[in-house]
């Protein structure tokens, strides 16, 4: 086993921002969320067409497109990620989770992606709102990944 | 940290790196309200590489799944490939979902940070003020190469050898004194006046 060597470093980030000056942290805060909130509804958008293209991928179920299911909902994590979007997150979460799986395994199920996907184009209408449809619908998907994970 | 505390980002540099444009333009948002003097767009790693290469950056935000280079490819490079003071760039990796394959490489790419979405400005704040009064230690080894990941100093793990000269042995070894008498242990204990 090699012997790790440590270092001391004072980074560049650190010093500049241990000068005086800057702004409070309510303040960044608050003009970091103003700017962020004017995505939102861009965002809302193209995570309604990522839903549309994971159904066409769903209804098509063609061979070898298993890989776009992760990629796909990857992306919708990547930007609905960024806002709170409670249950769409956890249903677009658990989609990701079961197509690795699935996918890592050779033991892929178009049954568990359909109904991940239809969650979420429930979750999305209802206006991504946490409530008991949504959190019945997240019990089912977290039961049919239970069943998945078993299966991988 | 309370909400009148200040930060201080007004002469710093973000290289900011995203393959997903439109989660690109949101961060830069973000960097945007926190007041930051500059920041470097990049919509590829391999962009990044090259901006690295040629620009002083003070600070690395990466969410990458470009399979030429994704951000765990591009924090070893990093961290492996470029010169000091290059290579301590505080590095703050973004990700929605982490595939199986990547948990470990998480852990040992060198990242001063793995932020997982859903992410808000304040989260990310609270982890760059983190950063700026970061005192882990910059690890370099055959496996690894990054920050300290031992966020609190216990020691090596329990039967194995410390691999840093400053390690102690765990081993406690026989003792070569006699035990203190009892009336010795009791003196140490007694409280005594103290003359100021």
């Amino acid at each position: 086993m090699t012997e790790a060597r440590t270092l001391k470093i004072k980074t560049t980030l650190a010093r500049q921002m241990a000068q005086p000056g800057g702004r409070t942290i309510a303040d960044v805060e608050r003009r970091a969320n103003e700017r962020l909130e004017r995505h939102r509804d861009d965002v809302m958008t193209t995570i309604a067409g990522t839903i549309t293209e994971l159904e066409l991928v769903v209804a098509a179920a063609a061979p070898d497109s298993e890989p776009q299911v992760y990629r796909l909902a990857s992306s919708l994590l990547d930007t609905a990620g960024f806002f709170d979007t409670g249950p769409l997150y956890d249903a677009g979460y658990s989609l990701c989770d079961v197509a690795d799986r699935m996918q890592a395994s050779g033991a892929w199920n178009w049954p568990t992606v359909a109904v991940h996907v239809q969650a979420m184009r429930l979750i999305l209408t209802g206006g991504c709102k946490a409530d008991a449809t949504t959190e019945a619908l997240l019990l089912g998907l977290r039961s049919v990944a239970a069943k998945a994970r078993q299966e991988a | 940290m309370s909400a009148t505390d200040r930060v201080n980002l007004e002469q710093s540099t973000v290289l900011l790196i995203d393959d997903n444009p439109q989660a690109l333009d949101m961060l830069s948002s973000v960097f945007q309200g926190f007041g930051v003097k500059e920041q470097i767009k990049c919509a590829s790693a391999t962009e990044g590489v090259r901006v690295i290469q040629n620009r002083a950056v003070d600070l690395i935000v990466i969410d990458c799944a470009d399979p030429e280079m994704d951000s765990y490819a591009f924090a070893r490079w990093l961290r492996r490939e470029t010169p000091a003071p290059l290579r301590f760039i505080p590095v703050i990796l973004l990700t929605g979902h982490a595939s199986q394959a990547k948990v470990r490489e998480g852990r040992d790419c060198g990242v001063s940070f793995v932020v997982t979405k859903p992410l808000t400005p304040a989260v990310l704040l609270k982890r760059i003020l983190w950063l700026a009064g970061d005192e882990r230690e910059f690890v370099e080894c055959e496996t690894y190469v990054g920050p300290d990941r031992r966020v609190r100093n216990f020691g090596p793990p329990l039967g194995m050898a410390g691999r840093r000269k400053d390690d102690l042995s765990a081993h406690v070894g026989a003792a070569v004194e006699e035990n203190m008498d009892q009336s010795d242990i009791d003196m140490l204990m007694k409280p005594q006046r103290v003359a100021l």
